[in-house]
């Protein structure tokens, strides 16, 4: 007797059986691919742990395919099932073939996309300046759903890092990112320049709840047993239950009512072991509690913003700063300092940890890759746009020439330096290692695959 | 020494000096033209004249660069060859390093920062060179040691501030801030007009200016660090 036959006598139509098949793959498919935690969103996986699968290069080989955008490229690229996907401020998304380079397709909104995508489920999720989150088909780049948020902003402030005049409200220059979403139990989870973290039905993008906080969420949220952490620009970092969207603690950085410059979390969280690592542009890197909110430790980086996003792994958190050109390595439960390397330029991009070495991006248009252990310069790539160094925005030495670059002091200096700082291929996007190759984008425009 | 090596002695004398005079009047004035920077033209104006003991001085305008009438520093010229640099409060160091053409132009090479770029020149006048900014002596019941304490980014940073006038009818300033560590900051300029004192350390982009009372015990102002503008008082030690 055949299986047709059976079901027929059962009153089962075959139809159904099919039916009920499918939707049951799929919904394994759609768990197993949110409970795995692929490394298909920013930071490699919902606690945001910024670790990567296999062993990164120690040496540099080779290029292997660049691939040119209409603007700059601040997203980081992602990937699922060999295919990157990114976001450009020429407003696409793209998905590309990660072997070629080639390109599959690309998805325009009506705004920069600085945001990080991620992949779940046959579906890809990002943020557009356009005020839009998008939910795509990942194999073709068809719009699935998108949701309007309250709509997009910089942070910003009067007389913002002194910039004059001092009662004109400004927009952060240096507030590059969208927030990226992070996917988990079926929710995809994102902040908002509106002040929001949204939570949303992944599948069809109904509104489960919102969180209102009180400035920019720029931050990419970290989802750790079911618990959603994120900073915000009101200097304050969240930890919302993710079924009700309910505040369980909050935890109060630092305050800069003179000039706004040392304030407000841009960098995201890591959430590991039962403890929270986050930097802030107060200059500290703090590890909290993920339970109480209390405080264990913080890294005092002397007024230097901390925009990248650790990585935490091994008992180690790396991270790297900003005005002092630091990279870090420290104690995961101790705060203690590990490894201090000086860089030569200003970093917000995130280092991604395969195996034993480190990998970050520099804003002076410089890839670095490092000995995971000793912070040591393993070796670089210098794109191309910042060894034309066009208005001599750096020095000889890569590092960024201050007099040339701030020359007109505290008038709009800030402004017009970070129009010209991104003229070198500035790498805010943070590096995707995958089967030793290493991605990465720049404001040149270009994605990068090394190896 | 007969009358043929007098001879050659004085038209020695008289050709050097005409070689001088002509180094001279090559450099000698307002000079205008671009330092050729990849992706970014920087115009320039030059002025380079001697002064009355004899030495070189000049300033320069760099529009692209927010410099008006900055001093030059080290300036040599010989012959057909001339250098000069620039060295600003705000970390600016920068060499001109050039030589007169036939054509009446100054072409050579702007290196700042380890890179190197190529510049010409243009004589289109005479020079206007911007007399430096130069202290002013104080007067004697604000000499001494003042003291204070101001606020930022939640740290409080402990001043102290030494007047003294120097034998150059002009005064000096010792500025030390104490917050996390010890700053012991150069001073370059100090003046008085009226109640109003001023102290610049250009190096450091750090200020003060305030006025004191008429005790000369207390100076109200504004300390200023980069872009930030903090109230500070000062009172003299006793």
């Amino acid at each position: 007797m055949n299986l047709v036959m059976k079901l027929e006598r059962t009153g089962w139509r075959p139809i159904d059986y099919l039916v009920r098949v499918f939707t049951l793959a799929s919904l394994l498919m759609f768990c197993l691919s949110t409970s795995s935690h692929a490394q298909s969103m920013f930071r490699g996986d919902p606690a945001h742990s910024g670790v990567y699968a296999g062993e990164g290069p120690r040496q540099f080989h080779r290029l292997k395919w660049k691939f040119a955008t209409g603007n700059r490229i601040v997203s980081s690229p992602v990937i699922d099932n060999k295919k990157i996907y990114f976001g450009s401020d020429d407003g696409n998304v793209y998905s590309i073939d990660a072997e070629s380079g080639r390109e599959i397709w690309r998805r325009s909104t009506r705004g920069p996309v600085p945001s990080t995508p991620a992949v779940a489920a046959g579906m890809v999720y990002f943020t557009s300046y356009d005020g839009n989150f998008y939910a795509l088909n990942a194999e073709t780049g068809a719009l699935k759903w998108k949701f309007t948020t309250g709509g997009e902003r910089r942070f910003e402030a009067k007389g913002l890092h002194g910039i004059q005049p001092k009662n004109q409200t400004i927009a952060d220059p240096f507030d590059v990112y969208l927030s990226s979403p992070v996917v988990a139990d079926r929710i995809v989870y994102f902040g908002s320049g509106d002040g929001n973290l949204y939570a949303l039905d992944a599948a069809t993008g109904d509104l489960r709840w919102k969180f209102k906080t009180d400035d920019v969420v720029h931050a990419s949220p970290a989802f750790v047993n079911g618990v959603v952490f994120v900073g915000s620009w009101d200097s304050y970092f969240y930890a919302v239950d993710a079924k009700t969207g309910k505040e369980k603690w909050r935890f109060h950085g630092g305050e800069d009512p003179l000039i706004h410059n040392q304030v407000g979390f841009q960098s995201s969280p890591a959430v590991i072991d039962g403890t929270v690592y986050t930097g802030c542009r107060d200059a500290q890197v703090y590890a909290l509690d993920a339970t109480t909110g209390k405080e264990k430790w913080r890294f005092d980086n002397a007024l230097s913003w901390v925009n990248t996003s650790p990585a935490v792994t091994r008992g180690k958190v790396f991270f790297a700063t900003s005005d002092s050109s630091l990279y870090h390595m420290a104690d995961a439960a101790t705060g203690k300092s590990l490894v201090r390397q000086q860089g030569k330029a200003y970093m917000f991009s995130s280092p991604a940890i395969a195996g034993d070495v480190a990998i970050i991006g520099v804003l002076n248009g410089t890839l670095e890759a490092r000995d995971a252990n000793t912070g040591e310069l393993l070796w670089d790539y210098q794109t191309n746009a910042s060894k034309q160094n066009s208005g001599w925005v750096l020095t000889a030495d890569r590092r960024f020439n201050q007099p040339l670059l701030f020359f007109d002091n505290w008038g709009e200096a800030p402004i017009l330096a970070q129009d010209r700082q991104v003229s070198v291929g500035s790498i805010f996007s943070s590096p995707l290692v995958a089967n030793g190759v290493v991605y990465f984008g720049s404001t040149d425009g270009f994605l990068y695959a090394l190896e | 020494m007969n009358g043929s090596g007098e001879m050659r002695l004085i038209l020695l004398f008289v050709f050097a000096s005409a070689l001088i005079c002509r180094a001279e009047d090559k450099a000698r004035g307002r000079w205008e033209g671009a330092v050729q920077i990849p992706g970014r033209e920087l115009e320039v104006v030059v002025d380079l004249a001697k002064a009355d003991d004899g030495l070189w001085q000049g300033s320069i305008i760099i529009p692209g660069l927010n410099l008006a009438g900055t001093p030059l520093v080290d300036i040599a010229v010989q012959d057909s060859d001339a250098s000069f640099g620039i060295k600003t409060g705000r970390g600016l160091e920068a060499t001109f390093k050039g030589h007169f053409n036939a054509d009446g132009t100054f072409s050579g090479d702007f290196i700042q920062a380890g890179n190197r770029a190529s510049f010409t020149l243009k004589k289109i006048g005479a020079p206007q060179v911007e007399a430096p900014h130069r202290s002013t002596p104080v007067a004697k019941e604000i000499e001494g040691e003042w003291k204070g304490e101001y606020q930022i980014f939640g740290t409080p940073r402990h001043v102290t501030l030494k007047l003294t006038n120097g034998t150059e009818k002009s005064a000096t300033a010792e500025l030390v801030v104490v917050g996390r560590k010890v700053n012991n900051l150069p001073v370059d300029l100090v003046t008085q007009e009226g109640d109003l004192v001023t102290i610049e350390s250009n190096q450091t982009g750090i200020g003060y200016e305030g006025r004191f009372n008429k005790e000369a015990n207390e100076i109200k102002g504004t300390f200023m660090q980069g872009p930030v503008e903090v109230p500070l008082v000062l009172r003299k030690s006793k």
